[in-house]
């Protein structure tokens, strides 16, 4: 067998202060970050507010909490709008930031924040982070017993201020999700120039915990290619001195495979871990994601059920988090009290479900979960090919060669040759396989599973069927049964 | 035979969210028009200079993320400036943060300049019967 390794340019230690220092100051704010007194701040904080051991707790006491979306420029509404998310149950908080700050615009958004202080309207999609500082952050993390995690930026005045989750190791959401001509070799350095910040910490006794998001699923697709993203992230944070990780596991709608996929993707990314040699990496949970396209700000029952659908996922599988957004997700940032009556629902369903500690065996989930294993383990096993044993080399030529793809990215430099759509159950299935080194044997489940639908709907699965199943889950239909009344 | 009316797409500012402007791209390639797709985050002055470029009929700009108001400030001037006053200008999409009123973000975007302002999952066919009206009354198609 090849030796599995990971290439990394270690930097040595003047060279990693350097670089922090020189990302601090991108901003006047970045002068309030000590990085001893941050060390000290953080050993400061109880248990409640460290992630990692609020998902532990919560796993061994057989509960969960919703994991949801919240940001607002002002920092007064901030710590209203997250003080209702802690009534609401919600111990898991994120310090959405806005988009500007996540583009490093801090002169526009000073601007903006200026008008929004004086005026009190929330002007930005946001909190920012960057703009706000260290010591206003604090102010907010003091003023609510939970953990907190910085979205979209924050860097080390994140965890200067208090917050608990911190990024390391490959996002193929920056470079599949939410970047228009990054290549993968360009999100390879940036996240493996050696900047080494979590392992920093870490080694000082901080133990910042991430959570794995994977190539995101914009449209129906089936999971192994965002779980194989999962693993590549796993192995090369852990590589950076993470010690503490978490999938999202994102729900595309029909049951079974989500409960297939929320029970696959853990088993597989231990498995890695350890093959890599990363032992001491944990896994403190999973979190299943609503991720496909929210229904219309219009449709607030169709809104209740879809959180609910995630909820109760979550709940079944046994889950410690969920990610949710909150009914307002369709028509953009939500109030106090949408999250309110939003988290409320879910926490409905978290005591009456998740605690009775229903036992499910379904065969239909040993049959989604063996096939989504087959493909990962395929799609990897022709990455670690490439790369000759080395996971990030290889990453490196399965995107550039389409071994690696996914449906509707931004990016220009994905290959973009893979279709999913669902069957007649609303599974996802493969419609086009592209560069993708699925065996043949799985490729005909796919196929048989498509035409299924095909006979039931009298056409051709193709471009259009694939179309129409991006507003699928969203008007609330995924199964081939026509509607009662036609 | 008049040429194919060359119209512009892409999702405006610092907005990556993309599948509306593939899918509405496509679809107007399917219709014949012919299309310079440019795909997320397109700032102002690039949708300017590209329409200056390709000599465009129409711009169909779209918003998902809420903050569409700031990314245009001033596009109308800038247009006129451009000396692309005749210009057809549509957008859509989520256009202004928090739940709203569609006809307020109608009335707030015809003072930008839009022609048309769709509130989300428009009709992708019933946008392209408008777009062929308003080209016609040019006398553009």
């Amino acid at each position: 067998m090849k030796k599995l390794r990971i290439r990394n340019k270690k930097i040595d230690d003047d060279l990693l202060m350097k670089k922090r220092r020189e990302e601090l100051d991108k901003w006047p704010t970045g002068k309030e970050v000590d990085f001893d007194e941050a060390v000290a701040y953080q050993k400061s904080l109880p248990d409640s507010k460290i992630w990692w051991k609020v998902m532990v707790k919560l796993r061994e006491e057989g509960r969960m909490s919703v994991f949801p979306r919240a940001g607002t420029p002002i920092l007064e509404n901030m710590i209203e709008l997250c003080r209702g998310l802690r009534d609401s149950g919600v111990v898991l908080i994120p310090v959405t930031t806005d988009s500007y700050t996540r583009l490093g615009q801090f002169e526009k958004v000073e601007e903006i924040l200026k008008e929004c202080n004086s005026t009190g309207k929330a002007l930005l999609n946001g909190y920012p982070i960057i703009n706000q500082g260290v010591e206003k952050t604090r102010k907010l993390i003091e003023s609510i017993d939970a953990a907190f995690s910085p979205r979209g930026a924050g860097g080390e005045i994140a965890i200067a201020s208090g917050m608990t989750t911190a990024e390391a190791g490959m996002g193929f959401l920056n470079f599949g999700s939410y970047s228009k001509n990054m290549t993968i070799q360009e999100l390879v350095e940036s996240s493996q120039n050696g900047m080494r910040v979590i392992g920093w910490y870490a080694d000082r006794g901080v133990i910042l915990c991430k959570d794995l998001h994977g190539w995101l699923p914009s449209a129906p697709f089936p999971l192994s290619v965002n779980i194989v993203c999962l693993i590549i992230e796993a192995v090369t944070a852990a590589e950076q001195g993470q010690k503490a990780l978490y999938p999202l596991v994102h729900c595309m709608g029909n049951m079974v495979q989500d409960l297939a996929w929320i029970r696959l993707a853990p088993r597989l990314i231990r498995e890695y871990l350890d093959k890599f040699g990363y032992q001491d990496t944990m896994i403190i949970g999973t979190c299943p994601a609503q991720t496909p396209l929210f229904p219309v700000a219009m449709d607030m029952g169709g809104a209740f059920a879809y959180l609910c659908y995630a909820s109760m996922v979550g709940a079944l599988s046994k889950s410690n988090a969920v990610d949710l957004r909150s009914i307002d997700e369709g028509a953009g940032v939500p109030t106090k009290d949408t999250n309110a009556v939003s988290y409320r629902a879910a926490k409905w369903i978290f005591d009456v479900v998740r605690e009775q500690q229903i036992e499910i065996d379904v065969k239909g989930i040993d049959t989604e979960e063996k096939v989504t294993e087959t493909e990962v383990r395929a799609i990897l096993d022709r990455i670690l090919d490439l790369g000759d044993g080395d996971i990030v080399d290889g990453t490196v030529k399965a995107v550039e060669s389409g071994v690696l793809d996914s449906p509707w990215s931004p990016n220009l430099n994905v290959k973009d040759q893979v279709m999913g759509v669902r069957d007649a159950r609303g599974a996802c299935r493969y419609l086009e396989f592209g560069n993708l080194p699925i065996p043949d044997e799985i490729k005909e489940f796919h196929r048989e599973k498509i035409a299924e639908r095909e006979k039931l709907e009298g056409r051709k699965a193709d471009y259009h069927t694939a179309i129409k199943d991006l507003w699928g889950l969203s008007k609330g239909k995924i199964a081939g049964l026509p509607p009662y009344d036609k | 035979m008049k040429k194919a009316p060359t119209v512009i797409t892409g999702t405006v500012g610092m907005d990556a969210h993309v599948i509306g402007t593939k899918v509405l791209s496509r679809a107007l390639r399917d219709a014949g028009f012919n299309v310079v797709e440019l795909g997320m985050q397109v700032s102002p002055e690039e949708f300017i200079n590209v329409t200056q470029e390709t000599n465009a009929d129409a711009i169909l700009m779209s918003s998902l993320y809420g903050m569409a108001e700031l990314d245009l400030k001033g596009f109308n001037d800038k247009l006129m400036e451009a000396g692309l006053r005749d210009v057809i200008l549509y957008i859509g999409g989520n256009l202004v943060i928090g739940r709203y009123d569609p006809k307020e973000a109608e009335v707030i975007f015809k003072k930008l300049g839009f022609d048309r302002v769709y509130p989300p999952e428009a009709d992708i066919d019933a946008a392209i019967i408008d777009l062929k009206n308003d080209l016609k009354t040019k006398g553009k198609m």
